[in-house]
Order: structure tokens, then C-alpha cells, then sequence
């Protein structure tokens, strides 16, 4: 492996890292806009310039690959001179419109303007004037004056998601990205270009002018979209809300973008994910404990009640359990416990497959924990349950996380509703199933938990609370525990998920070992499926 | 000197192929691919001390040399020749292609043969419309009479020949470019490397050759490299060269002679002299207007690579431009940075905002509305292109800048402080 001295320190690195990587790897970075790990190497926006010994000129950090023995220097004042004079040519035709651009705060322009750049333009001609907000997507603007040329739009049109929208038009100063006519930036993933964008050329529609970056608290978790298990950063409103004069703050997610983890998703992530959070994208929360649906009543006495139901049912050997695969490991082990502890029940999970994979990140089984869940309840679809239902062998059904409905939308086919005696809900939104409920229990939803997931290929992540948790609502595994308590069945008083987990270290086989600090940022590596407890 | 390249040049028909044939035409042809082998040819070549003619000046047999031996059927090799002639005072490939295209034709086929390719493409700038046609006549007839496409000349080596019509954008003659522009994409310059012999068009080996280059392969072919190397200043700076004369001169034109002809026989002698001699000489650009202007006091110089290097500018394409004591030089420059800056593709930030940014101050200096700082702020501009580019269009827009405020900083000064020109041409006489 090549050797090279990068300002003083020798590192080494594999044959055909470039010198950007190598820097990069020793956490010492190299000013850049146009290089991204996920895409080709361009090499026009030549902010990486850096000295090379013996080489005639400077060369761009990118693009030159370490050799043997090399010696770089990063910070020489050739090289600074450079930067700065690159910085006073980008800002040539960049608007200083930073008091309203979505990008201030996270914009590289700003950010080397203020490391690398001189303070002052010697340029006193008239900017040049392009397109403001022109929308060019569901989900994208463009402002075509602030665009740099860094080409990383275009280079993940034609090489990520290969449908080729974006383009550049004119040509010299006069260059601009574009549409291509006819097109629009509507693929499946088009709110990349925007985490890609290093100025504020490219915004998502739904996130501009919703709130500075600088309020938002972000959190790294796991996007519950699909079993691929995307790495993102949620993005909560930390602002205090104007509205109030109580000091209240937002707290309402407010953006998600990718974060990479070259094993799951690289860089990206695709819209349905990135705009989850969405109002409209899911339905009305419930908001406390209802007994029976829409009779508001004391949590006390919605856990004292359905943990009555669940016993009696369970004691005749009529308890069901229909478990959705979002849930978290966590939450389904205590689920699990629960029905244990009760002398047991039947269990079915939900099946939530929908279309195809794409080539891409998409996956047709939205089940973000289906393997967690296959590995602690076996792979029981909700149909024998049904079944089971219909013929009135079901006193008591446990509901978990989902409405039973196959679309998600309709109510419990009333014919197989009137023959179960009980139904408990435990979710967090408001769904057929949960208004036919005896019982209702209000759940967190993703982005108020902690907790784990598996990912289709059984990589172990996790998922992290962003925001508080909505009403009255609890973690599902807090609920189970409660129930069981209340029912008289030996399960822990949990109180943090770190005691769930380890208590699932402890029995399912996959999990042995781990704790939240051994899974990390970036999950295992993928678990066997099948190996469960 | 003989006339050499040129030597059809003037003849009735000299588009012909009977003519071309009855000067002695495709015989260096027939004797490569009957007598010769590809290496046989490159090493003739290398022995001659052929310099490319498009401007850089590399060995040409050296850079056939680069090219793999061996053809992978799955990666075949491409010769490129480049006519796609824009250099402002370049116009010496026009009269090859015009007046003499079997020339051309055969010495893309040598330079084909060198290489192992099997296609050639000679690329032509979109404006020289009556070229392309001349050309693509002359490969009718040639390809009739089985000198291009299958089998030629009974060889058992194929070769099909096609003329490509650029847009006439400038970058597309930079090599790269006109790679790109050639697989039907944006001409935009490429990082090097892979260079094009590992990574060319379509990903496959390639060498690309100016015009005038590969015009020459057919005599050092026939008449062997000793012949060729008794041309010129020996040992660097070999052969034949056509100059482009223009300016202020009595018969601007393109003139053959040897390498390393001394400018101001070129001037004077091939030139008939300066245009109007109440006007000496002032300034010669001497190899397109990409490189640094030479004030008159250094023109008694050489015609070759190295004496004008030397001399801190370039021989580039030969394309000398002469100026007169009544031109300004600060609207030569403008008009230079106009050039540049209409034509940089916007690819890489010092040339895209750079190139806009010396015509605007130099439009500015040149209007009277200059500043005493300009002068230092046009130095400054221009070193920081220089050299920061991917490819070597933002060097030309800024070396002949440098040179021009260097050699001429008592004219731009005049401009900046008196509002008016000293010689009298600029615009600056309307208003002052």
C-alpha cells in the first residue's frame, strides 16, 4: 500500500485512493464542492487544489490518486492563494442572498468563504441575473443564480438514478442547470439533489422557509419506510413557536435527509422516505387512552381493562395477537413476554408487501422490522388469525401497531368483527381496526422511539427518538409492561429501552452480545435470518 | 525550399484524385501497407522529428507509440484528425482540406495504419462547410478506387474514413473535447488521466493529430525521415511548416517554409512588409492568439518551438498576427479576452468566471472608465487562471493578457489616466 506524506504526517493508503480520500480518512478535509463519494469525479469546481512535490503545477486533491512516497502539502501558501482566488471567482455570479437562502447554515460557499476566501471581491461588474424559485419537480425548486456548476445534480440524474432530468444550458458564464425540456425532476428519488447541492441553488419545496437549520435539532435514526432501513437524519423544529407566549417549542419534525452508511443505502434515500413525515403522508394520531374507541378515559383504567380482557381470553386459550413488522424488536419482545406471561396466545405478523423492488433502495416489503419480527414470532401471517376470528375461536385479539386491513383504510370486516369478543388496540394512529377497539392504547410513533430494527438482509440498527412523544402516548414495549403488571404476569418494569434490549441480548440468538453502543451509528453486520431466539 | 505540402496547391483540380495520383499521390500508401509495418511507420515517423502542428509541439511518432500494440477486437483503435481549426489567426488546415484533401486523406490513413485503427474520423469545424464538402467528395472517390474502407490497396487492412461536422464551438478542438463531442456529448474537456491512447473515444485507444501533422506523414513516408530532418533547424524543430500571415501586412496569407524561418523574413520577404510603412511594426502574436504577444524589438526571432520559447511565447499554430504602431493594444487585448471569454465552455471555475471577468475590465479600461488598480487586477486575474484550468483554454485566455500589460503597461496606463489611446485606433477617439 502507497505511503504519502500529507502536510507532515505519513499515512497509508490503499493503491488508488486519491488525495482528497486520503486526507479525508485522517479527518483533515480538503475544501471541495464538485466531489462526492457517490458519485464520479468531475473536477471542474478545482477548490481542492493542492501542492504536489515535484509536480509542475497544483493539482486537484480529487483526482490525483497517492502515489508512493508521495508529499502533499494542503496549507502551503501556494495552495492558499489558490483557494482564495477560486473563492473570488465563485462569488463573481453567486448572489449574497444568505439572510433568505434555505442553504444558510449548511452552505459550503459560505462556509470556505469564510475559511478560505480573501473577505473582499475585487469584482465590481454587474452579477450576472438568472431564474429565481423555478420549479422544476414534485418536490424541487431551483435557484439557477445561486448554482456554482459543481454538476453534482446532474451527475446523480445520469449516474444514480440514471433518468438523465437535469442539464447544463449555455455555456462559460452564461452556463446554467436546467430541466431538460419536457422532463421534470420527478423520479422517485429527486430529493437527493437537494441534500447534494452544496449551495442553496437546489430546495425541497416542502423544507423552504420552514425554519433555519441552525434551530433544528438532528438526530440519526433508521427511516422506517421500507426493510431496507435507510440511514437519515430527522430534523426536529427547536424554534419556540410565535404563537405561544408559554415558551413552547416546536418540536415538530421539520426534514429528513440521508445519512450514509455504505452498507444500507450509500448517500441516498428516496422521497417516500425523506417526506414520511409529512402531513397527509400518515394518518391522525390518537392522542390518549380511549375504552372503549372515542370514550376518552384514565391510562390507568384503559391498562387495568384491557389487561383484564387479555387474561380471561388468555386463560381460555383465546388470546390472538396480530403484530405489525414497523415495530421495533424491542416492543415485539415485549409483546411477546407479555402473551408468555399471560399463559399465551396465538401470534400473527402483518404482512406489508406492496409492488416491486426497485433497482435502487426501494423495497417492496414495507415491513421495516419483518425479519426482527419473523426472528422473535415465526412467520404466522394475519390471515390464520382472521381465520381463526371468524370461526369465533377469538375472545380477545390483541392489535399491534397496524389496522388489519390489508389498504390500510377499511375497518375490520364486520362479520369477523362481531365474533371476537374483545379487540385492544395498541397503536398510534387512528385506523378502522382502532375505531372498532374495545380498548384503546396510544403508542409512540417512529421518531419518538427508541428502539431496534432489522433489515431485510438482518442488519441490527437503530432507531432513535427525534421528538417527544405525541399526547398521551408510550413506547409499545413500556405499554406491554405495563399490561402484564397489571395482569399479574412476571415481566420487568422496564423504563428505558437500553433494559429492553438487554433482556433481548439475553434470549433471541441474533441480538447476543449487543448493546445501543455496540450497534452504533452504522447497525451490524447483517444477522443470519432464522436465527432466532 | 520546395514546395511540399503545399505543392498541389494552385493546380487546376488539385481536389482531384487524378491529380493528387499524378503528383505522386498515395504512393507512400501503397509502399506502408505493402512494404511497412504499423511499428515500421511510427519509428519513421519518430526518426523525422515531426512535431504536432496543432500547437503543443509533441512528437508526433511518439505519441503513436503510446498506443497499445495489440488490438483487442473489443476495444479497437481510432485516429482522430483534428480540423477543427479555430484558433483566431489559424487558418493554415482551411487550405490543406480545400485545396488539397487527398493529402489529408492519405496522411489520416498513415496515421491509422501507425496506430493499428481501424476507423478515422477527421473531425471539421462546422464553419468550414465548403471543407467539408471538398473532403467528403474526395473520400467518395477514394473509397471507389479502394484506398479507404475494406482491404486497401489489397493489404488485408481495413480502414473507413469519416468526415464529422462540428458545431463550431473553440473547446471542441482541444482533444478531449472533441472526443466528447464526437460520442454526441457536450464538448467538454476531460480529466487526464486516462489520456486518450489508454482512454479515448468511446473508451477505446485513440490518437488525435492536427491536420497539418498527418499532411506531412505521407513525404516522410515516401522520402524517409534523413529527408525530413534535412528540413528545418535540426534536430527539434524538423520539416516543412505552413505560416499564417495576417494583420498589418501587404500579403497576409498561409506560407510554407521551412521550420524555424525567421520572422521577419516572413514579414518582410513572404509578407511583401509591413501594410502601411508610415506604420512599423509594433507587435506580432506569433502563434494564435492564445500566446504572449512579442514586442517589436523581439521579433528577430526564429519560426520554431524552441526559439520562441525562449523567448517566453510559443510558436502554437503558426498563426502569426502582425500589428502595426496604429493598433491599440488595449482593444487588441479586449477583442483577444472577447474571443476567450464567448468561447471558454464553463466547465471549471477559473476559466468560466475568469475569462468573463478579464474582457469586462479590460472593456472597461478600454471605454475610459478604467481605475488605477486594473492594471495589477489583470495580472492577478490571470496568474490565477493560468495553470488551474482542466484544459488549456483559460492559459490562452490569460497568458496573452499577461503579456500584453507587461509589454504594453505604458498604453494601458495611458488609457487608465489620460481617458484617450496613444495610438490613436481605439475607441477611446471617439470620446476623448
Amino acid at each position: 500500500m502507497p505511503k504519502v506524506v500529507i502536510d507532515g504526517k505519513e499515512i497509508e493508503v490503499a493503491a488508488g485512493t486519491t488525495i482528497l480520500q486520503a486526507a479525508l480518512s485522517e479527518g483533515s478535509e480538503i475544501p471541495h464542492y464538485c466531489w462526492h463519494e457517490g458519485l464520479s469525479v468531475a473536477g471542474n469546481c478545482r477548490m481542492c487544489l493542492v501542492e504536489v512535490e515535484k509536480a509542475p503545477k497544483l493539482v486537484i486533491g480529487c483526482y490525483t490518486p497517492v502515489a508512493d512516497g508521495m508529499v502533499v502539502h494542503t496549507q502551503s501558501e501556494k495552495v492558499k492563494q489558490a483557494r482564495a482566488a477560486m473563492m473570488e471567482f465563485f462569488l463573481i455570479n453567486h448572489p449574497l442572498d444568505c439572510p433568505i437562502c434555505d442553504q444558510a447554515g449548511e452552505c459550503k460557499l459560505q462556509d470556505y468563504a469564510v475559511e478560505h476566501g480573501t473577505g473582499v471581491s475585487r469584482y465590481t461588474e454587474p452579477k450576472l441575473a438568472l431564474n429565481k424559485a423555478v420549479d422544476i419537480g414534485r418536490h424541487v425548486m431551483l435557484d439557477q443564480e445561486r448554482c456554482i456548476q459543481c454538476s453534482r445534480c446532474i451527475r446523480f440524474c445520469d449516474e444514480i438514478t440514471k433518468t438523465g432530468e437535469l442539464a447544463f444550458f449555455q455555456r462559460g458564464e452564461r452556463s446554467q442547470i436546467g430541466i431538460v425540456p419536457g422532463r421534470r425532476l420527478d423520479n422517485a428519488y429527486s430529493g437527493n439533489v437537494v441534500d447534494l447541492c452544496p449551495v442553496g441553488a437546489l430546495t425541497l419545496k416542502e423544507f423552504r422557509f420552514q425554519t433555519r437549520v441552525w434551530y433544528l435539532k438532528n438526530t440519526p435514526t433508521v427511516c422506517a419506510g421500507c426493510s431496507r432501513g435507510c440511514n437519515v437524519v430527522v430534523g426536529v423544529g427547536q424554534q419556540q413557536t410565535l404563537m405561544t407566549t408559554r415558551g413552547q417549542m416546536d418540536d415538530r419534525v421539520k426534514r429528513i435527509v440521508a445519512r450514509s452508511n455504505e452498507a444500507v443505502n450509500g448517500p441516498w434515500i428516496c422521497d417516500e422516505g425523506r417526506l414520511s413525515y409529512q402531513p397527509g403522508a400518515a394518518a391522525k394520531r390518537l392522542d390518549a387512552a380511549e375504552s372503549p374507541a372515542g370514550t376518552a378515559c384514565d391510562w390507568d383504567a384503559a391498562i387495568e381493562k384491557a389487561a383484564g380482557l387479555l387474561k380471561a381470553a388468555a386463560a381460555k386459550g383465546a388470546l390472538a395477537i396480530v403484530a405489525s413488522p414497523r415495530l421495533t424488536t424491542e416492543d415485539l419482545f415485549a409483546w411477546r413476554k407479555l402473551a408468555q406471561g399471560l399463559g399465551g396466545a396465538t401470534f400473527a405478523v402483518r404482512r406489508l408487501v406492496r409492488g416491486e423492488d426497485d433497482r435502487l433502495l426501494l423495497r417492496a416489503d414495507k415491513g421495516a422490522n419483518a425479519t426482527g419480527a419473523e426472528w422473535l414470532l415465526g412467520d404466522t401471517a394475519e390471515s390464520a388469525v382472521l381465520d381463526k376470528a371468524a370461526r369465533g375461536e377469538v375472545q380477545a385479539l390483541l392489535v399491534l401497531g397496524d389496522n388489519l386491513d390489508p389498504a390500510d383504510t377499511l375497518a375490520l370486516d364486520p362479520g369477523v368483527r362481531a365474533r371476537i369478543g374483545a379487540i385492544v388496540f395498541a397503536g398510534a394512529f387512528v385506523s378502522g381496526t382502532a375505531e372498532s377497539a374495545t380498548v384503546l392504547l396510544p403508542t409512540t410513533a417512529w421518531a419518538e422511539e427508541d428502539g431496534t430494527i432489522v433489515n431485510f438482509e438482518g442488519r441490527i440498527q437503530r432507531v432513535r427518538r427525534a421528538r417527544t412523544p405525541w399526547g398521551e402516548s408510550r413506547p409499545g414495549w413500556k405499554v406491554a409492561a405495563e399490561l402484564a403488571q397489571a395482569a399479574g404476569a412476571a415481566i420487568l418494569p422496564w423504563t428505558r429501552f437500553e433494559q429492553v434490549l438487554d433482556a433481548l441480548a439475553a434470549e433471541v440468538a441474533p441480538y447476543a452480545g449487543l448493546d445501543a453502543d455496540a450497534i452504533g451509528l452504522l447497525g451490524t453486520a447483517p444477522a443470519s435470518a432464522g436465527a432466532g431466539a | 525550399m520546395e514546395r511540399i505540402l503545399t505543392r498541389n496547391v494552385g493546380k487546376e483540380n488539385s481536389t482531384s484524385l487524378a491529380v493528387y495520383e499524378a503528383g505522386g499521390g498515395y504512393q507512400a500508401l501503397r509502399k506502408a501497407v505493402k512494404t511497412m509495418t504499423p511499428d515500421a511507420v511510427t519509428d519513421e515517423v519518430k526518426k523525422s522529428g515531426l512535431r504536432g502542428r496543432g500547437g503543443a509541439g509533441f512528437g508526433t511518432g511518439l505519441k503513436w507509440s503510446f498506443m497499445p500494440k495489440e488490438v483487442d477486437p473489443r476495444r479497437p483503435h481510432f485516429l482522430l484528425n483534428n480540423a477543427d481549426e479555430s484558433e483566431p489567426g489559424t487558418f493554415k488546415d482551411r487550405l490543406l482540406m480545400e485545396r488539397d484533401p487527398h493529402l489529408v486523406i492519405e496522411g489520416t490513413l498513415l496515421g491509422a495504419y501507425a496506430i493499428r485503427a481501424c476507423v478515422a474520423y477527421i473531425y471539421i469545424r462546422g464553419e468550414y462547410v465548403f471543407g467539408a464538402g471538398v473532403l467528403e467528395r474526395a473520400l467518395d472517390e477514394a473509397r471507389a478506387k479502394g484506398l479507404v474502407g475494406k482491404n486497401i490497396l489489397g493489404s488485408g487492412w481495413d480502414c473507413e474514413v469519416w468526415v464529422h461536422r462540428g458545431a463550431g464551438a473553440y473547446i471542441c478542438g482541444e482533444e478531449t473535447a472533441l472526443m466528447s463531442s464526437l460520442e454526441g456529448n457536450r464538448g467538454y474537456p476531460r480529466l487526464k488521466p486516462p489520456f486518450p491512447a489508454q482512454a479515448g473515444v468511446w473508451g477505446c485507444p485513440t490518437t488525435i493529430n492536427n491536420v497539418e501533422t498527418l499532411a506531412n506523414v505521407p513525404f516522410i513516408v515516401e522520402r524517409g525521415a534523413d529527408w525530413f530532418q534535412s528540413i528545418g533547424k535540426a534536430p527539434r524543430n524538423t520539416g516543412p511548416k505552413l505560416y499564417c500571415l495576417s494583420g498589418h501586412v501587404k500579403r497576409p496569407g498561409v506560407y510554407e517554409a521551412p521550420m524555424g524561418l525567421p520572422m521577419m523574413e516572413l514579414i518582410h520577404e513572404l509578407g511583401g512588409g509591413m501594410l502601411r510603412p508610415e506604420f512599423p511594426l509594433k507587435a506580432v502574436i506569433p502563434g494564435g492568439s492564445s500566446v504572449p504577444v512579442l514586442r517589436a524589438d523581439e521579433c528577430e526571432v526564429d519560426l520554431d518551438f524552441d526559439s520562441l520559447a525562449a523567448k517566453g511565447t510559443m510558436l502554437g499554430s503558426a498563426g502569426l498576427m502582425v500589428m502595426d504602431a496604429s493598433t491599440c493594444m488595449v482593444a487588441a487585448m479586449e477583442r483577444v479576452a472577447h474571443f476567450y471569454h464567448h468561447e471558454s465552455c464553463g466547465q471549471c471555475t477559473p476559466c468560466r468566471e475568469g475569462c468573463g471577468w478579464l474582457e469586462r475590465v479590460l472593456h472597461r479600461i478600454e471605454s475610459g472608465r478604467g481605475l488605477a488598480q486594473d492594471l495589477d487586477l489583470l495580472m492577478s486575474v490571470s496568474r490565477n487562471i493560468i495553470g488551474n484550468t482542466i484544459c488549456a483554454l483559460g492559459d490562452a485566455a490569460a497568458m496573452p493578457c499577461l503579456s500584453f500589460v507587461e509589454k504594453f503597461r505604458d498604453e494601458f496606463r495611458h488609457h487608465i489616466d489620460h481617458k484617450s489611446c496613444l495610438a490613436g485606433t481605439s475607441a477611446l477617439q471617439g470620446v476623448c
